[in-house]
């Protein structure tokens, strides 16, 4: 059983060999981003409440975790493009647990996803963010960066298995968009106002980026007390969007 | 060369890559959605900004931020015109065009006519939307029209930069994935912070690139306050990009005729 989630991860690294710049949107974009928004906004800092002086440490993990997102969103992409040609169809005759059919892709988007993450890092890093976190802060990013990609890929999946397109392609990128900006994206809670504050307060995304943020925060330094919340908030979107992917995958084919 | 013919290619042209841009209305979403999301958080995300030393004296921190979403828009209409001809050039019908007898300009007009009236609806949809949830504007419904026109402007140029990369390569996935390399424009120009108050290399960057002026014009146009940036410079930036850019599509095109 374990060979065909083998077999599978396999496939999906493969993509990255073959297709040129398969992973060039999901490594750019959040670099452009990464640079563009601590340009535009690094004066934050000097609000009272902002717990770094670099605002590039601040953005840094976001930027990480955007990277990761949109490799793990891409699965969904590529599943679409598998029902569309017709090639999923062939596995779902396949003997084996329908489970297994995702787990490997969901496996190699997460591999794929150390790309960009650590891209957007060590640019971050060379152009004046700190790791203030040292090894632990590094484990957390790079844990939350992985978790939050399982995550983008099995809301791709979902809806994957969902509409049957590649034409969803948009949507699964901009939940990840979403999910990623309402939350302590650009300041820290105390410093959000209005409807953001709410939504901030309430997106389990928040406690995942306080997760990665231990790495490079000089504010949040790594701790139990700033991990156990990102971790829970995986496992609770992992399990939400892992049901309502395996619960889409049942219907196919009947 | 006929300059009534050459109108009326335009025109049908135009009209052409208008039809069909709405006719597949859900590829445009992102075109309309992703500034306005962006806005809403920035607008809710960055607000306290306000207090920082050396924020101008504005009445609303969304009104001033209205410009980089418009500005985005303009961005975002400019790529929907290179991936339409990338994919017109993918699916043949270019080739077609080709063996018009009509002069090379015409069809990059043409094209380019479709992303003006695009980012038309576009901007008037931003500026609505935004006065809706609490933006004011000072400049009145003259400085909203004007921002409205110097944002087809520009979109026309973005068009430009975008047609010039679809003829050079041909490539739709290519000009699929461009969308954050022209990201870099927006971030090098004070979209969403005054000049004053972005990174000293970025406060640097900005002064080259055409879309600050045009930034600074919108924001002038609706404040009605010429000392947030100049309407004149903003136009005569836009439309000296949308100059070139349509030239170097011009170029690439006949290039590609040189090539094929």
């Amino acid at each position: 059983m374990t060979a065909v989630a083998f077999t599978l991860w396999r496939r999906s690294l493969n993509e990255v060999l073959r297709v040129r710049g398969a992973l060039l949107p999901a490594t750019v974009a959040p670099l452009v981003f990464m640079l563009g928004i601590s340009g535009q906004f690094q004066r934050l800092v000097g609000l009272d409440g902002f717990p770094t002086d670099s605002y590039l440490s601040w953005i840094v993990p976001l930027s990480c975790l955007q990277g990761a997102g949109f490799a793990g969103a891409a699965t969904g992409s590529n599943l679409a493009r598998d029902i569309e040609q017709g090639w999923f169809d062939r596995l779902l005759v396949a003997p084996v647990p329908r489970p297994l059919l995702v787990i490997g892709p969901i496996l190699g988007a997460v591999t794929r996803s150390l790309v960009p993450a650590t891209v957007v890092l060590v640019v971050g890093l060379a152009v004046g963010a700190e790791l203030t976190g040292g090894v632990p802060g590094l484990i957390a990013l790079y844990a939350a960066a992985a978790g939050f990609c399982a995550v983008a890929a099995l809301w791709g999946t979902f809806l994957a298995v969902t509409f049957r397109t590649q034409q969803a392609g948009p949507l699964m990128q901009q939940g990840v968009f979403l999910a990623v900006f309402l939350s302590t994206a650009y300041t820290p809670e105390v410093l959000l106002r209005g409807w953001l504050a709410d939504v901030a307060h309430l997106n389990p995304v928040t406690h995942v980026l306080e997760m990665a943020r231990q790495a490079t925060v000089v504010g949040i330094e790594p701790s139990l007390a700033h991990t156990l919340p990102g971790v829970a908030a995986l496992v609770g979107l992992a399990t939400f969007f892992g049901a309502l992917a395996m619960a889409g995958l049942r219907r196919m084919g009947r | 060369m006929n300059a009534g013919r050459e109108w009326r290619v335009v025109v049908a042209l135009g009209r052409r890559a208008t039809t069909v841009q709405f006719r597949r209305a859900q590829l445009l979403m992102p075109t309309f959605v992703l500034p306005l999301m962006l806005l809403a958080v920035i607008a809710s995300g960055t607000s306290a900004a306000q207090g920082l030393r050396g924020f101008p004296d504005v009445a609303s921190y969304l009104t001033f931020v209205v410009p980089g979403t418009i500005v985005q828009g303009t961005i975002l209409a400019g790529l929907t015109a290179g991936i339409a001809l990338a994919s017109d050039i993918e699916f043949g019908f270019f080739d077609r065009l080709l063996a018009a007898p009509v002069h090379r300009t015409s069809l990059v007009l043409g094209r380019l006519w479709g992303t003006f009236v695009l980012a038309l609806l576009q901007s008037s949809f931003f500026l609505l939307v935004a006065l809706a949830f609490g933006a004011n504007y000072p400049g009145g419904v003259a400085g909203a029209v004007a921002t409205v026109a110097l944002a087809a402007i520009t979109a026309v140029g973005m068009g430009g930069i975008s047609s010039a990369i679809a003829l050079r390569t041909g490539s739709l996935s290519l000009l699929q994935s461009l969308f954050p390399f022209m990201f870099v424009l927006l971030f090098t120009a004070p979209a969403f912070f005054p000049r004053e108050l972005l990174a000293p290399v970025l406060e640097d960057v900005s002064v080259f690139n055409p879309l600050t002026y045009v930034v600074e014009g919108v924001r002038g146009l609706l404040a009605g306050d010429a000392d947030l940036g100049d309407p004149a410079t903003g136009y005569a930036a836009a439309v000296g990009l949308a100059v070139a850019t349509t030239g170097l599509a011009t170029v690439a095109l006949k290039e590609r005729l040189r090539r094929t």
